[in-house]
């Protein structure tokens, strides 16, 4: 085995820097993310697929009506044909693949659309009105829904601004002799238009509101789990490092044994086992265990990037699980709020400090105060379900201070001394 | 309210939103071409419109059935204004309509499929409108064509809504059983910690042979470093590998088998190592008395460390190369004697917690019941009695 230095000094998230823990969560996350961003989504291309296969259908159909009166309409069923073809290519492969589709493939699915775009329009060309007849060209924008799970939202988007792009400038060359452009012919070409784009569009906004919200659900849940945790926890990360630590030791000992590293040690490698032993040492220190209110914001994205903590004394350990959860998911209606765009909203959660003799405690109780305060957060704009999770907390009292909301919480918990 | 519901109705909101403002904006353009419908239908109809806006852009935030309402009712309201003032539209203003009704009001459905109440709004609303607009038009197109594209474009966010409501309730599913393999992950990496924050033994002497090699290994020969870094390495592999080692001096062997758990350990073996451990640095340790103390782990851990400790003081100040350790147990403890022929110091003269005895020494054998006393004079030597219990601790 042979030795070789650190990736990084842990003592960052040592002395307690919450950002660079919430970085190392988003690198994590991000690393996921790929598996992560399907979650669900095969469900939702697939009744994007059948969406389609129905627009196909309803295309078909106009098609087959118009028959009689296409100048060439061969073109325009050879132009049906391509599409089919691509249509159910796309679906199978979407089925069989899954995930990603690779970018030949988005290039084959493209360009099957733009022939078939192309040989529909070729049809109705001499009939001088492509929004009124025009059935292929105008379902090819529908059938970008096949790949909407598949790639990514932009590319999707520009695919379907190029169709609508392109059919608004053949419709504008094959506009009729300037007295025949009349209203009734422009209506119709702006609402085809609307039908070929506008679907996509949001079909883009469904499939992205569905991955974000399958995000924050994954966050809230993953931080879920430090409500079970003990009073005081290493933390994933912390234990992580730990462990990377002492393999970092294994390797740097064993490539010294075997001789692979000279003694005595260059400077340099002296430097990396004396910053490998203060490391350690640091994570070795008991004291060194936090709350689980202290995992939670910093392992969480969304929390992490909103809410900073006070906790002196490591109070919030005390929080049996209900009050924990009460407390979590107050938090997480106050940041979670994401639908307003409103980004400096800002929550800090102060535990304590136990002030003895103001209000009676019960025995085998203390009290603990909470206050949370909160920077663009109106009153009257909170969800109504955090009052129910406050009230799990303890008693509390609301008030509006800066002209936003701020909550103190009398919070009984089981004295450490009884227990 | 289930955190994951809201989030759908979210998603459903923003949906709605984007749908309806995006089918409004079309219906717009085709109403305003000039001739579409009279002028004064155009007139009043805009306001209307803006309203629409405003409240499918509410839409998207709010929960609240009133901006779909005002959707709604704007939307007949343009619907009665421009077929019923002025002149009768022309197929651009029915075209307008059609988007408007077909398309930018029924992007309401995706809002309504919720709860029951919802979906009699929505049932009501489709027939309202719907009757309303083939009455109206029924003189610009045939109505039962009319009728298709209308109930097509009603009933097709109806089914996106239904759909996306199926799909959550399954991914909630996963994503609770993922936060379900995350919380066992975290006790297990809560555990494993621990198990390696426990194994203190083991980690103070990575940490003195990391200490030798931070200053290069001056001072110690290249031979005896390479063997102490080698036994450190494989006790941490044990350590890796699940195992729960103890350095000791017959740790060879044991590589395949990780060192079996054990609640007491024979002293002696252990003393060897430290012994062992010292001579590599350059300090003879002389043993004395009994080797063949049982003690529980726990004690032995602290018993070991403050004796280490008390060595490491030997080695850096005391000025001499040996030190000599007496161990004598009775019924209820074992004592060890550190002593040392070296220049010794007054006591008074040096901080006691600047030699980090206090800490390192007297707090470790504190914690399992023992005690430690420092007897020392300049020019006499150095003499540290350690104490601990025998039995349990607390015993």
């Amino acid at each position: 085995m042979t030795f070789s230095a650190p990736e990084e000094n842990t003592l960052g998230v040592v002395v307690g820097n919450a950002r660079r823990a919430v970085g190392k969560t988003a690198r994590r996350i991000g690393r996921a993310s790929a598996h992560r961003a399907s979650l669900g989504t095969a469900f939702l291309g697939l009744g994007a697929a059948i969406l389609v296969g129905l627009r196909a259908i309803y295309g078909v159909s106009w098609f087959v009506a118009l028959w009689g009166v296409y100048p060439q309409p061969l073109a325009a069923a050879a132009a049906w044909i391509v599409l089919g073809a691509v249509i159910v290519g796309a679906i199978v492969t979407s089925r069989v693949i899954g995930d990603r589709l690779p970018d030949w493939m988005f290039g084959l699915f493209l360009t099957g659309l733009l022939v078939a775009v192309a040989l529909d329009v070729i049809a109705v060309w001499p009939l001088h009105d492509i929004g009124r007849n025009a059935t292929a060209a105008l379902a090819a924008g529908m059938t970008l829904l096949v790949v909407v799970t598949l790639r990514g939202r932009s590319e999707i988007l520009i695919a379907a601004g190029v169709l609508g792009l392109g059919l608004a400038i053949c419709m504008f060359l094959d506009a009729p002799a300037l007295p025949d452009i009349t209203v009734d012919w422009i209506a119709p070409q702006i609402t085809a238009i609307a039908s070929a784009v506008l679907p996509v569009v949001i079909g883009v906004t469904i499939v992205d509101s569905f991955r974000r919200m399958v995000q924050v659900e994954l966050d809230r849940v993953l931080v879920q789990s430090t409500v079970s945790a003990p009073r005081y926890a290493v933390g994933m990360l912390a234990s992580e490092e730990l462990a990377r630590l002492d393999l970092t030791a294994e390797e740097l000992l064993e490539s010294i044994a075997g001789s692979k590293t000279p003694l005595p040690l260059a400077p340099k490698m002296a430097s990396v086992a004396a910053s490998l032993a203060t490391e350690l040492r640091l994570h070795l220190i008991e004291g060194r265990r936090e709350t689980w209110l202290y995992h939670a914001v910093s392992e969480s994205e969304m929390l992490g990037k909103a809410v900073t903590l006070a906790d002196k004394s490591s109070l919030a350990g005390l929080l049996d699980p209900i009050q924990r959860d009460g407390l979590l998911a107050a938090a997480w209606l106050l940041v979670g709020d994401t639908i307003t765009s409103n980004a400096n909203r800002t929550v800090s959660i102060q535990v304590g400090p136990v002030v003895p003799g103001e209000i009676p405690v019960p025995d085998h109780k203390i009290l603990i105060p909470i206050t949370i305060t909160t920077t663009g957060v109106a009153r009257n704009r909170v969800d109504p379900s955090i009052w129910d999770a406050l009230g799990r907390v303890g008693k509390y009292s609301d008030l509006t201070q800066d002209s936003s909301l701020r909550v103190d919480i009398t919070c009984f918990v089981d004295n450490p001394a009884d227990v | 309210m289930d955190l994951i519901t809201k989030e759908r109705d979210r998603l459903l909101q923003r949906t709605a939103r984007v749908y309806g403002l995006s089918f409004t904006v079309v219906s717009l353009l085709c109403l305003v071409l000039p001739g579409a419908v009279s002028t004064t239908a155009l007139l009043v109809s805009l306001p209307l419109f803006v309203l629409i806006g405003i409240a499918q852009f509410r839409m998207g935030i709010s929960r609240s059935g009133l901006w779909v309402a005002v959707t709604l009712v704007a939307g007949l309201g343009i619907l009665v204004f421009a077929t019923t003032i002025g002149d009768r539209p022309s197929q651009a203003g029915f075209a307008a309509l059609v988007e408007l009704t077909a398309a930018s009001m029924a992007a309401s459905a995706l809002v309504l499929t919720s709860t029951a109440p919802r979906i009699a709004a929505l049932i009501v609303s489709f027939l309202v409108t719907g009757t309303a607009l083939l009455v109206l038009t029924s003189e610009l197109q045939w109505p039962l064509r009319t009728a298709g594209v209308y109930v097509l474009g009603w009933v097709l966010p109806a089914l996106v809504a239904i759909w996306i409501s199926a799909g959550v309730p399954q991914v909630a599913k996963r994503i609770n059983s993922i936060g379900r393999a995350h919380r066992a992950e975290r006790q297990a990496s809560e555990l494993e910690a621990q198990r390696r924050q426990g194994a203190r033994l083991l980690h103070d002497t990575v940490l003195a042979t990391l200490t030798l090699l931070a200053h290069s290994g001056v001072g110690v020969s290249p031979e005896a470093l390479r063997q102490q870094a080698g036994d450190d390495a494989r006790l941490l592999r044990q350590l890796r590998m699940g195992g729960n080692p103890t350095p000791t001096a017959e740790n060879v062997g044991t590589e395949t088998s990780p060192v079996q758990v054990v609640d007491e350990t024979v002293l002696g073996t252990t003393l060897e190592s430290v012994k062992q451990r010292f001579g590599r640095m350059g300090l003879e340790v002389s043993w004395h008395g009994t080797g063949q103390v049982l003690l529980p782990s726990q004690t032995l851990d602290a018993f070991l460390l403050a004796l280490a400790e008390c060595l490491e003081n030997v080695r850096r100040h005391s000025g001499v190369t040996q030190a000599h350790v007496t161990i004598t147990d009775d019924d209820t403890k074992v004592r060890a004697l550190v002593t040392d022929a070296g220049v010794g110091f007054n006591i008074a003269d040096i901080d006691e917690a600047k030699l980090g005895f206090t800490e390192s020494v007297v707090a470790r054998l504190r914690d399992v019941g023992g005690n430690a006393r420092l007897f020392s004079a300049p020019g006499s030597g150095t003499t540290v009695v350690l104490e601990v219990p025998r039995g349990e601790p607390g015993a």
